[in-house]
Parts: structure tokens; C-alpha cells; sequence
């Protein structure tokens, strides 16, 4: 496996200046082997743990319970929420930025699901475009707070976390407001509780959202001109402002992609849970940022994929569900999950770097 | 030169993947020469200067220090052992002073263990009067100029006290003035018994201070000469392989329309930022199929008036008119600017130009992309066409269009800048420096490139601090001085004294 075109730059007779005819193909060589394992790197992982997870599942009745359809149904429908949101968050921190306030906006979604719904009588269609409204304009106002005034994102959303939650408790009374089904006063439509349910009775609803947002954000952020502006600006913000970049929009649509994203996942959860509390979702956004890292996204902006955001939270889903199959306590899930993370990231460091 | 050598590197080879950088390379320093090492635009110096300083490791051949061999471990070896060097991409910390920067990792310390900054601050300071930089040692790197920046890099590794001094392309970014005093320092050492390593693309300077000069083309060696006694076509055809023809064009079609106007232009930040100097009262005008120059010392404002008139500049308050094609022009940001075909290479590249983790063709693309989609959606193939066309027409010397821009030599990282903002396909073109670091094949396309585009109308803005790239290519030389135009030189009249005469503020008198 010679290397196509960097021996021909080698060997032109250097008499004559040598015509050069960039190649348009990755070099293939050992080192494009090298990268592109860094770049699947989380896939690898993904596929890893998952022949892992086969090996030393518990059987019973001859069969492979972890490998059961309803067992690997159950992982995606778990990671679901953690996944959306999780996609999300790879644009924000593809930007260089963080977005802290994702769980607190999961937890007023899903508030503002069940009080619209319940309480206000609202249909479904009313409340879930109303409910994304109000994540998108949260997310949106961060990002311009970020983009205009230049406070760092961890700062805005620290706060906006804590204002989110404030909202939500205000909403609710500070209680979880629980989601009864039918036609009466203080009922929600029965079709809400289809989120909790499954396609044909194996596929769950929210697992399918979340493979499809996934794809979906898999492919905007390889053919867009939208995804090259928010690699640009991780790479180089000044640079991609003198190049024209929008920057500030971007920044704002990042995070209100993210916000939006955040409530969906509300939605979900309160569909799943027929209930909306407003203290659900704490924590999630670690959840959502360990996803992403353990999928290669560099929190210094700038590189990283969906694709492998979406292996990590999957890789994450196996990981707990593994362990709880085998009886492995909560807080050695915790331990566990915590070494993956460092592993992984320590694998990132381990790829060749220029210069 | 019969004494032992300071250094001797033999048989010095380096691959970085498909690349071969250095092959079987030889080269000697002995005590109180200067060795120039000369090549293309990625000929492979910097590969084997970073070898020699210890950055890079992993390489074939042997290194001997006085006779001895030796292997660093890193760079912090290589000065141990007597080895200082400038590196070509500056590399100082933005959040540290500049007394900081210079002291950095061998901070003097008090008597009782704490770093000494008054001793560190006066020692910077003297580092750098000698230099000729009237700078504030307390004044932060990530604040300074490119230039400056590249002061502070100069004097940290005077104040290493080397015997070998390894210097990456010193003047890239000085102005005259600036590099007659390096000049000064560098015979002192010389002098002294130091062994100096010199790079430079500007083969005037060579004849001045080089006692030897090694050639290197595609990463081996192509020569030795004496750049006293050899002619510039030698050493060229030395380092291209062939000779280069006659670097400027004349002939020049006659300009058109006024495309910029700019008259009695000010701006008044509300708060003054130092070390930035604003314009202070510029007039100029530039026609449509004109090059214009602009000149003057370091700190005279080229800079921030490029960066203002890209709509990138520092706020405040503006005066005076800006004007293109008649319609008034104060751009609010580089969108506005390149909607109305205003397009600016600074000087900075890696800060400002590049991606550098990013692939050359995302670079290139970056700025074109909105004309490469279709419903917000990339034409890859359109990408793919246009990249390569731009690399081939600007005769980018990569592996592919897929390798990260941080691997390119310096001088193909400028070209990339250049072809991404010429993609914008604009009607006036800001440039700051734009041959900074570039080989002389290289930069003779630039200039024949930048006949083509004013010969196609485009009208050209160009500061650089190297006069006989003002004179030879520019209309007209327009001089600053502290942020105002002192001088208007129409290209007959634009001799390197009245350049000089005028940027020093001496005699400001306007022959427009
Ligand atoms: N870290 C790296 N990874 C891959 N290729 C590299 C790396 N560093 C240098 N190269 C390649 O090695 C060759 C020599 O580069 P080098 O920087 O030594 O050139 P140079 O002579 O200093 O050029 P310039 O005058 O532009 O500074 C170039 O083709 C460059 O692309
Ligand atoms: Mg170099």
C-alpha cells in the first residue's frame, strides 16, 4: 500500500516544477488505518462493550437475556432521553461551548406538558408546539447572552440551570403534577400516553424519536453549510468571523437547537412517566456531555461527530443496563461509568496529533 | 573556517507520514558565522531546525555538540546544551507579560524562593532596548502586534546567552528599521562567537549578514554557496531548480473609476486599547485596477485601518467619509464588508487566517461556502472541483486536500489564506502582509497573481513592511505615521529614503 500521491511529489524530476495535481483522496496508508479507528473510535467502543455485554450476560432458560428483543428495546427506550438531549448538546460543544441547562429544561417541559395539558386543557398538538417554543426560546436566549455580551456558556447556562428550575417549580407548585387520561376536566388526551408505548409492540415510541433525531442530526451536520459554520468556529472563531461566518447567529441557533432538543426530551419523559415534576431531569446534562465525550467530541470545539455521540449514549445505555442485569449495585454503576468516561478520553489522547 | 564546529549534523532524514521532510541532510554551525539555510516554501528548514532544537525527536541521522553526540529529549535539552532558537510560528503565551514570556520556566527567584519580577522586568526590559522595542515588560503578549511579538521571541532567546542560535525567519514580520537593528545585534554576536542559524525568503538580507549559505530544495541538500560572491539567479536556481523571471510585471492597464475613497477617516475609541493605534486622520483612495501600498513603522496603524475598512476593527466613534463606488461604506462587521466585495488576508494567520486542526480544503471552502450550496445543503463535488482548482492555481504545496493545515510549511498556510478569500471573488482586496513567509517562486505568483486580479479591476490595498515589495508593485505608496497619512508617493517618487523619511514622521509633506 504505497501512498498514491505524496510519492509522487517525491519523485517529480526537480528540474521541472512539477505539476501538481493535488489528490483529492485520503492518503492510505498506515495512518489513515490509525485515524480512522480514533475517528470510529466510539463505535469500536460501542461494539466492544456490547460482545462484552453478550459474554457475560445472565441466561436463563438457554436464552441470552440481554440479547432478548424486549431487553435491547428497553436500552434504546432508557437512553432515549440522555440521547436526545445529548445531541443537542454535540452542536454546543462542536462550538467550544457547554450547555449546563439541559436537565432543568427537561424538567420544565415536562411541567409545562402535564400543567397545559391537565390544567389548561390544552390538546397535544398545542402543548408540544408551546412546550418546544418555550425550550427553543430558552436555549436561543442563552446563546444570545453567550454571543452578544461574550459570557462563556458555562456561565449562562449555570445560571440558566438554576433559572429553568425556578421557573419550573413556580409552574408547578413544586410538586409533580401527575397525568391522568380521557376526556374530562383535568384529564389528558389518551394519545399522549402513545410516547410511552411501542410501535407494533417492540419498537418503544421514544427510541425511535431518538434514532431518528439522531440520524437526522447525523446528516445536517456532514452536508450542510450550517454544520461548517459551527466546525469553523470551534476551530477558529477568529478566523471564521473574518471568513464571513455568521458567528453569533450560529451561536444562537446552536443553543437553541440545543434547548429545543431539551424539551423534546421533556416531552418524552413526561409521556413516559405520565407525570411532570419539576425536578426531573437533574443531572442529566453530565449524563448528556459524558455521551458525547466518550464519542470523541473534543470539548475544545471544533471536532467531533454524531455519529459518535449517539455509540456513546448507546455505549452508556448498555453499560447500566448490563450491570443492573447482573445485579451490580447503583454506585458501582456510578464507578464504572466514571472510568469509561476517563478511558475514553485518554484513547482521544492517544491519537497521532500534527505537529 | 578549519575549527571544530559548534555542531555537525549528519545524514539528517524525517518523514511525517507520506511526506519526507529532510533527507540525508548535512550541516555544520561553526563559532562566529552566520549560516543562512534557504529553500522553498516546505524545502524542509524548519523540519531540520526543529530536529537540531530538540522538537522533534524521532529522526534518522546523528547530531554532535562540540565534537560529542548528543540526542535531546526535547527542547529544554538543546538549550542546555547551548542551543537557542526563534521558531518560525511564534509561540509565547497570550495571558502571560512579556517579562513572563521571556522568563518563561527559569524565572529569577529573590533570596527567598519567590520569582523576582523586579529583576525579571528590567532584564526583559534591557533584552528588548537592545532590540530597539520601546515596550512595557508588563504589558500582556496577546496584546502585542505580530511584529512585537516577534521582538519578544528574539529577545527570550538573546536572553539564553547561546552559543548557537538558531533564528526561523526573525524579520518575517519586522519593518526596516526594525531589522537594521537586528542586524546590529546579530554582528555583535557573531562577534561574540556565537554560531547563528539564519532563515529567511528575503534574499536581500542574506547578502547583508550571511557568511555562508546552505540550499535545501524538496528536503535534501541542493548546495552550498557563498552569498557574497554568488548571484541572486544562483542561489535561486539553486533553491527552485529553475530561474524565476523577471518578479514584476509592468505594463500595467490604466486604472479605472474610484472604487475606494476614504477622506480625513478617524476613529475615537471610547477607551484607548494599548499598543493598538487607530486611524487618526487617513486619506486615500484606491481605483478600481490599482495597487495601493501602505507603509510605515511598527505601530503606525496599517493594521487596525485594514481591519476597520474589513468592518473588524476596534469601536468607537468614526469621523471623516468612507466611501466605495460614491455609496458612504462603514461596514459593521466582515459580512457586511464582503456583501459589499470587500475582502482582507491578515497578517496573523495562524491566529487569525486559519483552521489549523481543519483540513486545507475546509479552510479554503470556508469563506465561499453559501455559493457551494444548494438549499443550505454542501455540493461536495462542487467543493472538491473548487478546492482543487484554487490549490492548483495557487500552487499549494500539500499532501492532499484532506491533511490538517498545521502540518503545511509556513509559507503554503499563507497561500491557503489566500485562496479562501479570493474565492469571494472580491472587488477590492485588503491584504496585510501577504508575502510574509513566502518563498521567492511563491511570491513572484502572488505578485503576478496580483497584476491578473487588478488587471481584471480589482482594486488592491496592501500593507507590507518590506519596501521593495511596495515600490516594485504598487501605483502608489501611501505613508502612515501614528495613524494619519503623512505621505501620498506616486511610484516614481516612492524611493525607499522619502518611504522612510516619511514613515519616521520626519518630513511630512504631501505630494498628492
Ligand atoms: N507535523 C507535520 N506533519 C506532517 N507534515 C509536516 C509536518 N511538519 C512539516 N511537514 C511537511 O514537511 C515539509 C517540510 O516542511 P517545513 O516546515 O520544514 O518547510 P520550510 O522549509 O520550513 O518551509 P517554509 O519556508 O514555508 O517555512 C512540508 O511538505 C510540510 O508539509
Ligand atoms: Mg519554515
Amino acid at each position: 500500500m504505497n501512498p498514491p500521491n505524496p510519492t509522487a511529489v517525491e519523485e517529480a524530476p526537480a528540474e521541472t516544477p512539477p505539476p501538481r495535481r493535488p489528490s483529492l483522496r485520503l492518503p492510505r496508508d498506515r495512518h489513515a488505518l490509525v485515524d480512522n479507528f480514533f475517528r470510529f473510535q466510539s463505535l469500536f467502543g460501542l461494539v466492544a462493550v456490547f460482545l462484552i455485554a453478550i459474554a457475560v450476560s445472565p441466561v436463563r432458560n438457554g436464552e441470552n437475556i440481554f440479547l432478548s428483543s424486549g431487553n435491547l428495546a428497553n436500552i434504546v427506550r432508557a437512553v432515549s432521553e440522555i440521547g436526545i438531549i445529548a445531541v443537542g448538546m454535540t452542536f454546543v460543544i462542536l462550538i467550544g461551548g457547554i450547555d449546563l441547562s439541559v436537565g432543568a429544561v427537561l424538567g420544565l417541559a415536562a411541567v409545562g406538558s402535564a400543567t397545559l395539558m391537565v390544567d389548561s386543557g390544552l390538546g397535544i398538538l398545542p402543548t408540544v408546539l408551546i412546550v418546544l417554543l418555550i425550550g427553543t426560546a430558552f436555549g436561543a436566549t442563552q446563546g444570545a447572552i453567550v454571543a452578544r455580551i461574550g459570557i462563556q456558556s458555562f456561565i449562562v447556562t449555570l445560571a440558566g440551570l438554576q433559572a429553568a428550575r425556578g421557573i419550573a417549580r413556580m409552574w408547578s407548585g413544586g410538586l409533580g403534577i401527575p397525568i391522568a387520561y380521557g376526556d374530562g376536566p383535568q384529564e389528558a388526551p389518551e394519545a399522549f400516553s402513545l410516547l410511552s408505548g411501542s410501535i407494533n409492540g417492540v419498537l418503544p415510541v421514544p427510541a425511535v424519536l431518538f434514532i431518528a433525531i439522531g440520524i437526522g442530526a447525523l446528516l445536517l451536520l456532514r452536508t450542510t453549510a450550517f454544520a461548517r459554520h459551527v466546525y469553523a468556529i470551534g476551530g477558529n472563531e477568529k478566523a471564521a468571523r473574518l471568513s464571513g461566518v455568521p458567528v453569533r447567529r450560529v451561536r444562537i441557533a446552536v443553543f437553541a437547537i440545543s434547548g429545543l432538543l431539551a424539551a423534546l426530551a421533556g416531552i418524552i419523559h413526561a409521556g413516559q412517566l405520565n407525570q411532570g415534576s419539576p425536578n426531573d431531569g437533574s443531572g442529566y446534562e453530565l449524563d448528556a456531555i459524558a455521551a458525547v465525550v466518550i464519542g470523541g467530541t473534543s470539548l475544545a470545539g471544533g471536532s467531533g461527530s454524531m455519529g459518535g455521540t449517539i455509540a456513546g449514549a448507546l455505549l452508556l445505555g448498555i453499560l447500566n443496563n448490563i450491570l443492573a442485569l447482573n445485579n451490580i449495585d447503583a454506585n458501582v454503576q456510578l464507578v464504572v461509568k466514571g472510568l469509561v468516561i476517563v478511558a475514553a478520553a485518554a484513547l482521544q489522547k492517544l491519537r497521532p496529533r500534527i505537529s | 573556517m578549519t575549527e571544530r564546529p559548534l555542531v555537525r549534523m549528519t545524514g539528517i532524514g524525517k518523514r511525517f507520514g507520506g511526506v519526507q521532510a529532510c533527507r540525508d541532510i548535512d550541516l555544520t554551525i561553526t563559532a562566529g558565522e552566520v549560516h543562512a539555510l534557504l529553500g522553498e516554501n516546505g524545502a524542509g528548514k524548519s523540519t531540520l531546525i526543529n530536529i537540531l532544537s530538540g522538537v522533534i525527536t524521532a529522526y534518522d541521522g546523528t547530531i554532535e555538540v562540540d565534537g560529542r553526540p548528543v540526542s535531546f529529549a526535547g527542547p529544554v535539552d538543546a538549550q542546555r546544551a547551548g542551543i537557542a532558537t526563534i521558531h518560525q510560528e511564534l509561540d509565547l503565551v497570550a495571558g502571560l507579560s512579556i517579562a513572563e514570556n521571556m522568563f518563561l520556566g527559569r524565572e529569577p527567584r529573590t533570596r527567598l524562593g519567590s520569582v523576582d519580577i523586579r529583576r525579571m522586568r528590567r532584564q526583559a526590559a534591557e533584552h528588548l532596548r537592545t532590540l530597539g522595542a520601546d515596550l512595557d515588560p508588563r504589558r500582556l503578549v496577546g496584546s502585542l502586534r505580530v511584529g512585537e511579538q516577534q521582538l519578544v521571541e528574539i529577545g527570550r532567546a538573546l536572553s539564553l546567552d547561546a552559543r548557537v542560535l538558531i533564528m526561523d525567519e526573525p524579520t518575517a514580520a519586522l519593518a526596516d528599521a526594525e531589522v537594521e537593528r537586528l542586524f546590529e545585534t546579530i554582528a555583535g554576536l557573531r562577534r561574540a562567537g556565537v554560531g547563528i542559524v539564519y532563515i529567511s525568503h528575503r534574499m536581500a538580507e542574506l547578502e547583508v549578514i550571511a557568511d555562508r549559505a546552505t540550499v535545501l530544495r524538496n528536503g535534501r541538500l541542493a548546495g552550498t554557496v557563498d552569498p557574497k560572491t554568488a548571484s541572486r539567479d544562483e542561489i535561486i536556481q539553486l533553491m527552485v531548480g529553475r530561474s524565476v523571471d523577471a518578479l514584476f510585471g509592468e505594463g500595467r492597464n490604466e486604472p479605472g473609476e474610484v472604487l475606494l475613497d476614504v477622506r480625513g477617516f478617524a476613529v475615537t475609541p471610547r477607551r484607548p486599547t494599548p499598543g493598538r493605534t487607530e486611524p487618526a486622520g487617513v486619506d486615500l483612495t484606491v481605483r478600481s485596477g490599482e495597487i495601493v501600498g501602505l507603509a510605515g513603522l511598527m505601530g503606525a496603524g496599517r493594521t487596525e485601518l485594514l481591519e476597520t475598512l474589513f468592518g473588524a476593527g476596534g469601536s468607537g466613534r468614526r469621523t471623516g467619509e468612507v466611501t466605495i463606488d460614491g455609496r458612504p461604506y462603514h461596514p459593521h462587521g466582515p459580512r457586511a464588508a464582503l456583501a459589499r466585495g470587500v475582502a482582507f488576508v491578515p497578517e496573523d494567520r495562524r491566529g487569525a487566517g486559519l483552521m489549523l486542526e481543519h483540513s486545507v480544503a475546509e479552510n479554503v471552502v470556508l469563506s465561499a461556502l453559501s455559493s457551494l450550496t444548494t438549499l443550505g445543503v454542501v455540493r461536495r463535488q462542487a467543493v472538491r472541483r473548487t478546492v482543487a482548482e484554487q490549490l492548483t492555481s495557487l500552487a499549494v504545496k500539500a499532501a492532499s486536500p484532506a491533511v490538517a493545515a498545521a502540518t503545511l510549511s509556513g509559507g503554503n498556510q499563507q497561500k491557503v489564506v489566500f485562496a479562501k478569500q479570493l474565492l469571494t471573488q472580491p472587488r477590492l482586496l485588503l491584504l496585510d502582509e501577504p508575502t510574509r513567509g513566502v518563498d521567492i517562486g511563491a511570491k513572484a505568483e502572488i505578485y503576478r497573481l496580483l497584476h491578473r486580479l487588478a488587471d481584471t479591476g480589482m482594486a488592491i490595498l496592501l500593507a507590507s513592511s518590506e519596501l521593495p515589495e511596495l515600490r516594485s508593485l504598487c501605483d502608489r505608496v501611501v505613508v502612515l505615521h501614528r495613524g494619519r497619512t503623512v505621505a501620498t508617493l506616486p511610484r516614481a517618487s516612492a524611493t525607499q529614503q522619502a518611504i522612510l523619511a516619511a514613515a519616521n514622521g520626519d518630513d511630512a509633506k504631501e505630494t498628492r
